[in-house]
């Protein structure tokens, strides 16, 4: 990894990460609008229970008075406000659910955007992998923080506020006490979160140590044996396990020390207070047995929403660390090249020429040096070289990939730079070196995205390249399935499948990468009658590994080092008896030992 | 209700801490017990400010023994957390350990039989869903067995049996959905996990295929692409919460009809003065008691029926035979002396053509064996079986059968440099160390100097102590070969096996490792297997492999009298080099 990637893996500010989640959930205020009334109006309905229980207590059944359509009512009332609390209940929870998922629904869509609008550059040094796991993985780590923290958060916060209503409309005074329960769960609380999160950060910290330790044993398992090294391996990894299993044990000790048994010690001095309360008070005056009823009540229902919040605070720390790598990707700047000046020019000869080019990844090591060269419209250009010799870097910037800062590429005269990426993707077609399908079937990897490109083309391109007759074969013909990375293919197949995605455009500048890996000879043979009709009246650059491409090119080039060292036609280099002529006879000779070509 | 029978099979384990799992559930039962009392004394506490009974006196006694009780329950269940989850952590602890030194049993055949992901879910989610079951499960199973039973042993005899049964009617229910909601939910997430992975699956595919995408201008039509895959994701998680959402509500509707039943009824015994009214408000405590009870009897079953499988898989791993192992009365004298291959036929299993057919040569202590051949005709085949990564019979060592030795003796003599240069996570001095942990840096340097990467270790800026791999610095191919030479070096071998581990070293190290090799190689045996001929032309007995059979063999010199594949590749790759440097032959 570079040094201007370094920072993408730093931690953001908690806080500012935290503010940032919310603007997400700006745009659904109408939707969170209704969640809440429907959240209210069911914690109103249950908390109401009670207080129709108190009434009947109180009102009917101490005093011993027993009116038929009273009760009916009472009860009639008390059935009704369960169901329509679980009807609101049932909705506010999953409207909570639907608005968190499609939070993370953007949260993703904008990182995955951001990502495809980045430059080659970052892909070349950036790990996939890496990549992978922040838009996918960390976005559904902060899932967890919308669906199970937030919303959860929501409703017992709400649900208590209720309870309190409740309580303070029944006896203001005792209610008034019972808001001393509030100080002692949030000490409780405080006390939790710092010490869990420090806790389970070093328990996750020695589960991923352990992981990788296992990780890395099963995939170097043959060197440990050979080394004989089993003995030390396991007893390094009896370390490993013990130091996550004490982790372990410590969280599960804190857990056992605030959760569950801490609020149930507070839920049973609350009961204490009520009850001294109620006991003091009748010692002077009559009490309502029925509000008694009723606080007892609450204060049941109170201490298993704060159970579940506490235990999810441990949950909204992680989630806010993924959420600061989303945030990190996201504001990353390094855009893929863009077009330069208002003008917009037209490629409609496809005539290239390269000025003086000289071009460096790193800034330190120049890959090309000094290039220059024209090829005319319709002409085709052999790139000539071994690996590292600048080919593949000159169509890095053909394809303005990258962007050229020494010397000047020229398309129809105009700067390379002028053009728009879209008038230049879509008049140039690169066959690359590598084939990559993508899942789905044969006709969707022909014509990728490209509505305007018709059945009839599709076939009419597999046509073209003579890749018709292995798909025709096929029982689905071009609906066949493409596995991962077209596995079930083979390369020759996947080459002419790619000369196929190419063609389908029709591209005015042809740009080829030829494949190394080496195909029969039946499949050869397609691939070069494929390559010669395609690149009949284009213009194109090839970076040749063909003998057939070479000799039929009007120009080769031949680099070393990111330099032209010999230029001229086929029968014109091997007279000069240099570089040229030595590759060629290894080709030759290659072929006889049916060894993979340079 | 065949899930509990993962119970059964974790009863070795419940025996060996049938001391703590013991007294966890004999505390669970004294905590369930206890929990009874604040009811009651609820009850107490109304009947006495109904019939005016109260004085402070009775008032002051109630509630101190509530406050005793608190913390008394408080230690208990603390302690009963400390038994039980405490054994079931114990248990993933274990678990792991065994699964790891399984693992380190294990032939290669294993790892080419599983994959690498596979065994890591193993190690971590299904020891997960194992503890679960040995912790979470336990407690839920016993709690709900006797704080249920308690407390409604309880209400029946304290209160009333007959208002015990009205309100108890609606409760099966709750346990009937919430086991239900469970499966379904167990079902409906198992898709949108699915959903998640082919969201994954896109991803990484994007990335992969970026440069095609880049090509093609393609990046908006990537993005509608993975709108698509994250709709469904979304659409398979509302299926999920869909059936999430279910949950509180309907408990909350089951308990409040049982509270209404209780009333309703409860009010009539009391008119009839068969229970008083504070008894009234103690059955209505109970009852909230008993949502907890029939909750986990509904959780139980989805936990139990995760660690059933789970246990299955681990169990099945465990039981995996081992390969290659050692023989009744093997030596345990490491093997010296002459090497003779007489191996008639050896092939993979579930493979059809043979890997090594008709091998046959010797080799004598000190000599220097070069094996050449295209890719797949059986160079790695033939050293491995030398290392007895499988069994190919027969292969003699000091005039013994290799099986007449045990692995950790005949390993002992051997140093093996893999094609894959596979190095740990650790610093590069501890990876040179590998083999002899206790070698002093002195030793870890000369072994880098012959393996020529001291200077290139020394140009780091934490030297030795550089840490490789994943979160240190990332090494170059001929970095790793040449770091992997010098851990096979420092053992000092008996037998040193190069296996093509020359081929990311530019010619001139290759020369100067060559060379060293010459010097402290003396009097002892080297393998090396090459695709480039220059590593292996010094060789005393050269052999070409062809499909499993050794097609030429002899010394350089006779080799290239034979004009075949030898001569042409030697002739090639001398072409070869010319072209890297330019074409000008220097």
């Amino acid at each position: 990894m570079s040094e201007k990637h370094k920072h993408l893996l730093e931690p953001l500010n908690q806080r500012l990460v935290f503010k940032r989640l919310l603007t997400y959930a700006k745009p659904h205020w109408r939707w969170l609008i209704v969640a809440f009334i429907l959240l209210i109006g069911g914690t109103g309905a249950e908390i109401l229970g009670p207080i129709l229980v108190k009434i009947f207590i109180d009102d009917y059944l101490t005093p011993g008075i027993f009116d038929t359509q009273a009760l009916v009512w009472l009860a009639s009332g008390y059935i009704g406000l369960h169901l329509s609390a679980a009807v609101m209940n049932y909705t506010q929870l999953l409207l909570f659910q639907k608005i968190a998922l499609r939070i993370i629904q953007e949260l993703r869509i904008d990182v995955f955007e951001k990502v495809e609008k980045l430059g080659l550059s970052f892909f070349d040094q950036f790990p996939a992998g890496g990549l992978v796991s922040r838009i996918t993985n960390d976005t559904e780590q902060v899932k967890e923080l919308y669906v199970s923290v937030m919303a959860i958060f929501v409703q017992n916060i709400v649900f208590l506020i209720g309870v309190f209503i409740a309580m303070f409309y029944l006896n203001i005074q005792l209610a008034l006490f019972c808001l001393f329960i509030l100080p002692f769960l949030i000490v409780i609380m405080q006390l939790y979160r710092k010490l869990s999160s420090k806790y389970y950060a070093e328990m996750s910290e020695k589960l991923s140590q352990l992981n990788a330790r296992l990780n890395e044993s099963i995939q170097g398992m043959a060197i440990i044996q050979v080394f004989r090294q089993e003995r030390r391996m396991n007893k390094e990894f009896k370390e490993i396990n013990q130091q996550h299993h004490e982790a372990w044990y410590k969280s599960m000790k804190l857990d056992g020390l605030l959760l569950r048994p801490a609020v149930d010690v507070i839920s049973i001095l609350a009961l204490v207070m009520v009850l001294s309360y109620f006991g003091i008070m009748s010692l002077n005056s009559p009490v309502e047995i029925g509000v008694l009823y009723a606080f007892v009540n609450y204060l049941d229902r109170f201490f298993e929403p704060v159970n579940q919040m506490i235990q999810r605070l441990s949950i909204f720390q992680q989630a806010l660390i993924s959420a600061g790598r989303v945030f990190r990707l996201m504001d990353h700047d390094e855009l893929a090249p863009d077009k330069e000046g208002s003008a917009s020019p037209k490629l409609s000869k496809g005539e290239i020429e390269f000025k003086n080019v000289t071009f460096s990844y790193d800034g330190k090591q120049d890959v090309l040096k000094n290039i220059s060269f024209t090829v005319k419209e319709g002409e085709t250009l052999a790139l000539v070289g071994h690996t590292g010799s600048g080919k593949s870097s000159i169509i890095n910037l053909l394809m303005r990939f990258y962007s050229v800062e020494r010397g000047e590429i020229l398309i129809d005269g105009h700067s390379l730079k002028s053009f728009d990426n879209k008038e230049i993707r879509e008049n140039t077609g690169l066959v690359l070196q590598d084939p990559f399908l993508f899942v789905g079937d044969l006709s969707h990897n022909i014509r990728l995205y490209d509505e305007r490109i018709s059945d009839a083309d599709v076939v009419e391109a597999a046509r073209f390249v003579n890749a018709d007759s292995f798909i025709e074969e096929m029982p689905r013909k071009f609906q066949s399935p493409v596995v991962e990375r077209g596995a079930t293919f083979s390369s020759g197949q996947r080459q002419l499948l790619s000369f196929a995605r190419t063609m389908a455009k029709k591209p005015k500048v042809l740009i080829l990468d030829e494949a190394t890996a080496s195909v029969d000879t039946e499949t050869e043979t397609k691939i070069q009658e494929a390559l010669e009709r395609m690149q009949k009246g284009r213009t194109t650059i090839a970076i040749a590994h063909r003998l057939s491409t070479i000799k039929n090119a009007d120009q080769i080039l031949v680099l070393h080092h990111g330099e032209i060292i010999e230029r001229g036609t086929h029968d014109e280099l091997l007279l000069q008896d240099g570089l040229y002529h030595k590759m060629y006879q290894l080709q030759q000779g290659a072929k006889q030992l049916e060894e993979p070509l340079i | 209700m065949y899930q509990l029978k993962v119970f059964l099979d974790l009863m070795w384990y419940f025996k060996k801490e049938k001391w703590y799992y013991l007294g966890g559930i004999a505390i669970l039962a004294v905590v369930s017990v206890l929990s009874l009392i604040p009811p009651y004394v609820v009850g107490v506490i109304v009947d006495h400010i109904h019939n005016n009974t109260l004085n402070e006196q009775v008032l002051r006694n109630w509630m101190l023994l509530l406050c005793g009780l608190a913390v008394i329950i408080y230690i208990l269940r603390y302690l009963w957390r400390i038994f039980i989850f405490g054994s079931a952590i114990k248990l993933a602890r274990l678990l792991r350990n065994q699964l790891y030194e399984h693992f380190t049993r294990m032939a290669s055949s294993f790892y080419h039989r599983k994959r690498t992901g596979d065994l890591m879910a193993h190690s971590t989610n299904d020891i997960r869903a194992i503890e679960q079951t040995a912790g979470a499960g336990v407690l839920t199973l016993v709690d709900s067995l006797t704080m249920g039973g308690f407390v409604i042993v309880t209400m029946a005899v304290t209160i009333s049996w007959e208002l015990t049964l009205i309100a108890l009617l609606p409760m099966p229910l709750m346990a009937f959905a919430t086991s239900k909601y469970g499966s379904m939910l167990h079902k409906r997430f198992g898709k949108a996990q699915a959903a998640f992975s082919s969201l994954n699956d896109k991803v990484q595919e994007s990335m992969s295929g970026i440069r095609v995408t880049k090509a093609f201008g393609y990046e908006k039509e990537e993005v509608e692409a993975f709108k698509k895959k994250s709709d469904d994701v979304v659409e398979k998680n509302i299926s999920v919460a869909k059936v999430d959402a279910l949950f509180d509500p309907t408990i909350s509707l089951i308990v409040g009809m049982s509270f209404f039943l209780s009333i309703a009824f409860g009010a009539r015994f009391v008119v009839n003065g068969d229970i008083s009214i504070g008894q009234l408000t103690s059955f209505t405590v109970y009852l909230g008691l008993l949502i907890w009870p029939m909750l986990a009897f509904g959780w139980l079953f989805n936990i139990v029926e995760r660690g059933r499988a789970s246990y299955d898989r681990v169990s099945g791993l465990l039981k995996e035979k081992q390969d290659v192992k050692d023989d009744p009365g093997a030596l345990n004298t490491p093997p010296t002396g002459e090497i003779s291959f007489d191996v008639v036929q050896f092939s993979y299993k579930n493979a059809d053509q043979k890997s090594l057919d008709n091998v046959r040569f010797n080799v004598l202590p000190g000599q220097t064996i070069g094996i050449a051949g295209k890719t797949g005709s059986g160079k790695t085949t033939l050293v491995k079986a030398l290392m007895r990564e499988f069994d190919a019979k027969t292969i003699f060592f000091g005039v013994k059968p290799l099986q007449s030795y045990t692995l950790d003796a005949l390993r002992s003599s051997i140093g093996y440099v893999p094609q894959d240069h596979f190095l740990f996570s650790a610093t590069i001095a501890d990876n040179i160390s590998f083999a002899r942990p206790d070698a002093s840096y002195k030793e870890i340097m000369d072994a880098a100097k012959l393996a020529n990467i001291h200077e290139d270790i020394i140009s780091f800026s934490e030297g030795y102590e550089t840490v490789v791999g994943e979160r240190g610095v990332t090494l170059s191919g001929g970095q790793k070969q040449r770091i992997s030479i010098a851990r096979a070096l420092i053992k000092d071998p008996e037998v040193l096996i190069l296996d093509d581990s020359l081929s990311a070293v530019d010619a001139k190290t290759e020369e100067a490792i060559l060379e060293s090799l010459r010097r402290v190689r003396r009097g002892k045996t080297t393998f090396i297997t090459a695709h480039r001929l220059s590593a292996i032309h010094h060789g005393d007995l050269i052999i070409v492999m062809d499909k499993g059979r050794i097609s030429e063999r002899g010394t350089h010199d006779e080799l290239m009298n034979q004009n075949g594949w030898y001569k042409k590749m030697y002739e090639h790759q001398q072409l070869e080099s010319l072209v890297k440097k330019g074409g000008r032959s220097s």
